[in-house]
C-alpha cells in the first residue's frame, strides 16, 4: 500500500513566517529592554515603549508561537493521522489570513489603538479577522483528525484538539464587545466582572497556547528524535485531563487581593496549586523516556532543546503556583520578578520546543541535511545563556523591588519613594538588555543555519526523502 | 446553601466522577495494550 501523499509545501511557508514574526518579536523584545533603560530611545508618538511592548508580546505569542503552531499543527497532524490534510485551499487561505492578521494587528498597535486586555489589544474588526482564521485552521485539523487511519489517538492529537476547541471558546468569550467606530468597541463585561473573564481568558491563553500546543510538539518530537517511544501513553493521557479540568479554574490567580470576590481567589489559589500534578506528569513522562538515552543529550542536538524545553516547564509550573498563594503574591506581584517567570516559559519552554521543531522539520519538508550542526549547538547555548541571564536578573530585582516597597520605617512611614527603587532596576535592566541581546544573536545564527539549509544544505540520507513522494 | 452554591458543586462533583470514570477507564488492566498502542505506532514513519 502506498504512503498517502502528506503536504510538506504549506508546512514550509508557515515555518518561513512564524520565524520573520519570530525575529521581529525578539528583536522589538530588545528595543524595548533598551527602552527601559533609556527613555530617550522612546520618539513619540509611535516608537515608544507604551506602543511597541504590545507590539513584542503579540508577535512572540501570535507570530512566532502560533505561526509555529500552524506549521507542527499541518506537519504532525497528516502523520499521526496517517492520511493528508482535509483541504490544501483552505490551508492556502489560512496562511494569507494570518499574515494579513499579523500586519494588521502591528499597525493598528502602532497607530495606538488598543482595547488595554492584555493578550487581546487588538480592536474588533481584527478580532473578527482572528476568529475566522482560527475557525478555517480547526476545520481543517479535525476534519483531517475525523478522517484518520488511525484508531486509537496519539497523545499529540489530543493536546491539539484542547488548544483549537480551548482558543475558540477562551478568545470569542473575552471579545464580546459593542462597537461604537470602526476601530473603538466597549467590552460587553464591566468592572470586576471584565478583569474576571479578561484573566480567565488570560491564564487559559497560556494554557492554550502555551502549554498544549508545545506539549503536543514535545510528544511528538522527543520520541521521534531519540528513536525511542514515550515513556507511559496511559501516564500522558491523565496528565492531560487533569490539566484539562484544572486550568479553567485558575484565572483569578492573576487578581489576588483584588475586589472580585474572595472565594473565587481562593478557588484559583487552590487548582493552580493542583495543577502541579498533570504538568509534572508531563514532565515525569519526559525524562522518563529518557531512560537509557541520557548519553544522547550529548550526541543529540534536537534532545538538547527538547529536554532543557521540558526542564524550563518543570520549573514554570513549580514556580506559577507559588506565585498563586495570597503571601507570595502580595510580594512579587507588580514586580520585575513576574516577567522573569513568563521569559522562562517563553524564551525557554516555548520557544525551546519550537526551533526542535523546526530543526526536526527541516530535511523533511526541504529535502536537505540541516547545514550546521556545531551552529545548532552555538544556537543553543546562546539562547538558553541569554534566557538565563535575563529571568535570572529580572528575579533578583523583583525581590530587591519587592523588598523596597514593603520596607516601613518605625512611623510606618515608606523608607523608600516609588523613584528610589526605579532607580536601583537600572543595573538589572542593563544585565536583562545583555541578556535579551545574547538571544537575539542566538537567534540569528538560527536563522542563518535554516537559510543555509535550504541553500547549501546536504541531500539526506535516502530515508529521509520518502516524504512528499520522492523515494 | 442556597441554589446556586448547591449547582456549583453538582458540577465540580459531576466533574470529578468524569475523571474518575476516565482514569478508571485508562487503567483498566485489559485495556493496557491499546491504550499503550499509540505511542508505538506513531513512531511508525514520518
Ligand atoms: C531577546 C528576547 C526577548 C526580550 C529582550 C524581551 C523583552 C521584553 C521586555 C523588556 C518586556 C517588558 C517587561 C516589562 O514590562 O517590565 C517583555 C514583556 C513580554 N514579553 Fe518579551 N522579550 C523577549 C522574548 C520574548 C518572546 C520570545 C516572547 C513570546 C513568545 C515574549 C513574550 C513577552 C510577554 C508575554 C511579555 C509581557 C510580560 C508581562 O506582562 O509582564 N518575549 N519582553
Ligand atoms: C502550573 C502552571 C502555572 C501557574 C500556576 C502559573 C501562575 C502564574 C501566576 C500566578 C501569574 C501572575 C503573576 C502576577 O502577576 O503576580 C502568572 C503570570 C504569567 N504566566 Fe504563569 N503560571 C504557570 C505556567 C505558565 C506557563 C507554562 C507559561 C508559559 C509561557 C506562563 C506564562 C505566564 C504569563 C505570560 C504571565 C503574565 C500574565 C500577565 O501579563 O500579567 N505561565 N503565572
Amino acid at each position: 500500500m502506498g504512503k498517502p501523499q502528506y503536504h510538506t509545501d504549506i508546512v514550509k511557508s508557515f515555518v518561513n513566517w512564524s520565524l520573520v514574526w519570530g525575529v521581529v518579536a525578539v528583536l522589538v523584545g530588545v528595543i524595548v529592554s533598551f527602552q527601559m533603560i533609556n527613555p530617550d530611545l522612546n520618539y513619540p508618538p509611535y516608537f515608544t515603549f507604551g506602543r511597541l511592548r504590545p507590539i513584542h508580546t503579540n508577535a512572540g505569542i501570535y507570530g512566532w508561537g502560533v505561526g509555529t503552531i500552524f506549521a507542527m499543527f499541518i506537519y504532525m497532524v497528516q502523520r499521526l493521522c496517517k492520511t493528508p490534510l482535509w483541504s490544501l485551499g483552505l490551508a492556502r487561505f489560512q496562511l494569507w489570513l494570518f499574515n494579513a492578521t499579523i500586519i494588521a494587528a502591528a499597525v493598528t498597535l502602532l497607530l495606538g489603538y488598543n482595547t488595554t486586555l492584555e493578550y487581546h489589544e487588538m480592536e474588533w474588526p481584527i478580532d473578527l479577522m482572528i476568529v475566522v482564521l482560527w475557525v478555517v485552521f480547526s476545520i481543517n485539523i479535525i476534519m483531517t483528525i475525523i478522517k484518520r487511519k488511525e484508531e486509537q489517538m496519539y497523545i499529540s492529537l489530543w493536546y491539539m484538539m484542547a488548544a483549537l476547541i480551548g482558543v475558540a471558546i477562551l478568545f470569542t468569550v473575552n471579545a464580546l464587545a459593542v462597537p461604537v467606530s470602526a476601530f473603538k468597541s466597549y467590552s460587553i463585561f464591566a468592572g470586576t466582572n471584565s478583569a474576571n473573564v479578561q484573566w480567565w481568558f488570560g491564564h487559559n491563553a497560556v494554557a492554550m497556547a502555551l502549554t498544549a500546543p508545545p506539549l503536543a510538539m514535545f510528544y511528538y518530537f522527543l520520541p521521534k528524535s531519540t528513536g525511542v517511544p514515550i515513556y507511559s501513553h496511559r501516564l500522558s493521557i491523565i496528565a492531560f485531563w487533569s490539566l484539562i479540568f484544572m486550568y479553567l479554574w485558575t484565572g483569578a490567580h492573576h487578581l489576588l487581593w483584588t475586589p472580585i470576590p474572595d472565594w473565587i481567589q481562593t478557588l484559583a489559589m487552590a487548582f493552580s496549586i493542583m495543577l502541579i500534578a498533570p504538568s509534572w506528569g508531563s514532565v515525569i513522562n519526559g525524562y522518563m523516556s529518557m531512560k537509557g538515552q541520557w548519553h544522547q543529550m550529548r550526541d543529540n542536538y534536537l534532545v538538547k532543546f527538547l529536554i532543557l524545553g521540558i526542564t524550563f516547564y518543570g520549573l514554570q509550573t513549580l514556580q506559577g503556583p507559588m506565585q498563586a498563594i495570597r503571601t507570595f503574591s502580595a510580594f512579587i506581584h507588580y514586580t520585575d520578578w513576574v516577567p522573569g517567570h513568563i521569559h522562562m516559559g517563553t524564551m525557554g519552554w516555548v520557544s525551546l520546543v519550537s526551533v526542535a521543531g523546526i530543526y526536526f522539520l527541516l530535511p523533511r519538508i526541504y529535502g536537505r541535511e540541516v547545514y550546521s550542526i556545531p551552529l545548532a549547538n552555538l544556537h543553543f547555548w546562546l539562547v538558553v545563556i541569554g534566557q538565563l541571564i535575563w529571568s535570572t536578573s529580572m528575579w533578583i530585582s523583583g525581590i530587591l523591588q519587592a523588598g523596597m516597597w514593603n520596607a516601613m520605617n518605625a512611623d510606618g512611614s515608606l523608607t523608600y519613594t516609588f523613584t528610589e527603587t526605579m532607580v536601583e532596576m537600572y543595573p538589572y535592566w542593563w544585565i536583562r538588555a545583555i541578556g535579551g541581546v545574547i538571544y537575539l544573536i542566538g537567534i540569528l545564527v538560527f536563522i542563518y543555519n535554516v537559510y543555509m539549509t535550504v541553500q547549501k544544505g546536504k541531500e539526506p540520507a535516502p530515508k529521509l526523502l520518502e516524504v512528499e513522494g520522492r523515494a | 446553601m442556597d441554589l446556586a452554591s448547591i449547582m456549583y458543586l453538582a458540577v465540580t462533583f459531576g466533574l470529578f466522577v468524569i475523571f474518575a470514570l476516565i482514569v478508571g477507564n485508562t487503567y483498566k488492566r485489559k485495556n493496557k495494550q491499546k491504550k499503550e498502542a499509540p505511542k508505538y505506532r506513531m513512531m511508525d514513519d514520518d
